[in-house]
């Protein structure tokens, strides 16, 4: 209950912000240019349905996208940063790989899967990728080998290490990391949907209603900022499930 | 039984190997305690290691029953400093875990092993949710799962307070006289050296070497503490370490 107050709380304060920011923009220009927040509030729910149609497109290419790049790096990023030989091999690669910025292959992407939903998703599952690979990588190496000694003495074989150790203890930090790549990847979907003219997705109906009608769009970053919330919240409600142990009272019984 | 017979270990390659171990003999006969005793960081951990079968020497033999140690096994159980404990399973998959990994399911006795520790109202606790005392005893339930004939300890007792410390020492008596397995102590502490080992080898800075071995045919009992030769041995000890 206190949570839902305290959520309550910083939302309307971030309202207030946003309607003092307009009323002042608008006050020293004389005219309309940042719409406040119950304009926009009032265009979500007149464009309730366009919007729920974009924000299903939006919502299932960034979940896609998320989903890609975890059953990829993940894995991979644990295996390169236990075993020296491959991480030998792939850190140079990673290193060259990991500063472009990924953007930049828009268009490529564009010419290799067209301009419909394939090349949003693989926009933002190219970016994640990065970013979990990285983060994997990371946290499998940081194991504390007390762990890892632990099971090889009860005569655990090569993939017991991965599943008994190296994938629990590094859970929690790729969760970190998909929190993360939920922000930045809907940076990316925003880009991947406005590329694309006459496309679907809150990033096209942002861009398209931007110049003439900007309470709209605003209502479309409303929806954009939803979208991320409830993911985040969802990433939450699986991290407490998966990694229970995490949350346990730390209370010594005697 | 156990048969050590000039084992070097090295640590890294070519200009950066660190030798831990050097030219270290011994030997254990079945059902008997033998305690490491050295200074932090002299390689007794790495000796226990390769004891274990977790890493090779660069020369020399360890043998187990005329056997060559050169892979972790059943019959050998390793209790690790902070009991190994993996956060994420329960008390009762962490005490089970060697079973598990080898595909075998928890007898009816491992429940009792764990009531015997005094463990049976926490067994879906996780480990964050027990004392440092509560946890080595799950260490121990787990290294007695398998029934081993060996069982080896690396440091088990370091960072609990003296109280809890002794209650423990006391536990792995009783269970060494109950269960009769072989039992090798690393430890950086006389007092727990002299109550566990009924023979003692004092080992030199790294790399460590054999410098003194001290026998103490006198312990194994819980009041052993109060009892002169207690105090003898552990002056005896004191002495080889300072030498």
């Amino acid at each position: 209950m206190k949570r839902v107050l305290t959520y309550v709380i910083s939302i309307a304060a971030l309202l207030f912000a946003w309607e003092m920011a307009s009323l002042a923009v608008n006050g020293i220009n004389h005219a309309l240019i940042l719409p406040g927040p119950f304009d926009a509030l009032s265009q979500v729910v007149k464009n309730a349905a366009e919007l729920q149609r974009n924000f299903a497109a939006s919502a299932w290419r960034l979940i896609l996208a998320i989903f890609i790049s975890l059953a990829t790096a993940m894995p991979l990023g644990l295996l390169i940063g236990r075993e020296p030989t491959l991480d030998r091999f792939f850190s140079p690669i990673i290193y060259i790989t990991y500063p472009i910025p990924q953007v930049a292959l828009i268009l490529f992407l564009f010419v290799v899967f067209g301009t419909g939903s394939a090349t949003k998703v693989a926009m933002v599952a190219l970016a994640l990728f990065f970013q979990i690979l990285v983060s994997a990588r990371g946290a499998a190496k940081n194991i504390d080998e007390e762990y890892i000694t632990s099971v090889l003495s009860a005569g655990a074989s090569r993939w017991q290490v991965y599943w008994h150790v190296v994938l629990p203890a590094t859970l929690p930090q790729i969760l970190t990391s998909v929190r993360v790549s939920i922000g930045l990847g809907i940076a990316f979907l925003y880009i991947a949907e406005t590329r694309a003219a006459l496309g679907t997705g809150l990033g096209s109906f942002i861009n398209k209603h931007m110049l003439f009608s900007r309470d709209r769009a605003f209502a479309g970053i409303i929806a954009m900022a939803i979208l991320g919330l409830l993911l985040y919240i969802a990433v939450d409600v699986i991290e407490r499930i998966i990694c229970r142990w995490k949350y346990v009272k730390k209370m010594p019984l005697k | 039984m156990i048969d050590v017979h000039a084992v070097t270990i090295d640590y890294g390659q070519g200009e950066q190997t660190v030798r831990a171990v050097e030219n270290v003999s011994f030997h254990l006969d079945k059902g008997k305690s033998l305690a490491l005793i050295g200074p932090s960081g002299c390689g007794k951990t790495s000796l226990l290691f390769a004891l274990s079968g977790l890493l090779y020497p660069r020369s020399g033999r360890i043998t187990m029953g005329g056997e060559e140690v050169n892979t972790p096994r059943r019959d050998v159980a390793l209790i690790l400093q902070n009991a190994g404990l993996l956060p994420w399973k329960t008390v009762w998959q962490n005490a089970n875990l060697s079973l598990l990994l080898n595909g075998e399911f928890p007898q009816q006795n491992a429940a009792e092993v764990l009531a015997h520790l005094g463990l049976d109202s926490v067994m879906k606790r996780f480990p964050a949710e027990l004392s440092e005392g509560m946890k080595r005893r799950v260490g121990i339930a787990r290294a007695l799962s398998t029934s081993p004939s060996v069982l080896l300890m690396d440091e088990p007792l370091a960072s609990l307070d003296t109280l809890t410390r002794e209650k423990i020492q006391d536990l792995f008596l009783n269970l060494w006289h109950e269960h009769g397995f072989s039992l090798i102590l690393v430890t950086h502490n006389i007092e727990e050296a002299a109550f566990l080992g009924q023979r003692i080898i004092v080992f030199t800075d790294r790399p460590a070497r054999i410098s003194a071995i001290v026998d103490n045919p006198q312990m194994g009992a819980l009041d052993y503490r109060e009892r002169s030769p207690f105090q003898a041995v552990m002056s005896q000890l004191r002495e080889a370490l300072e030498a």
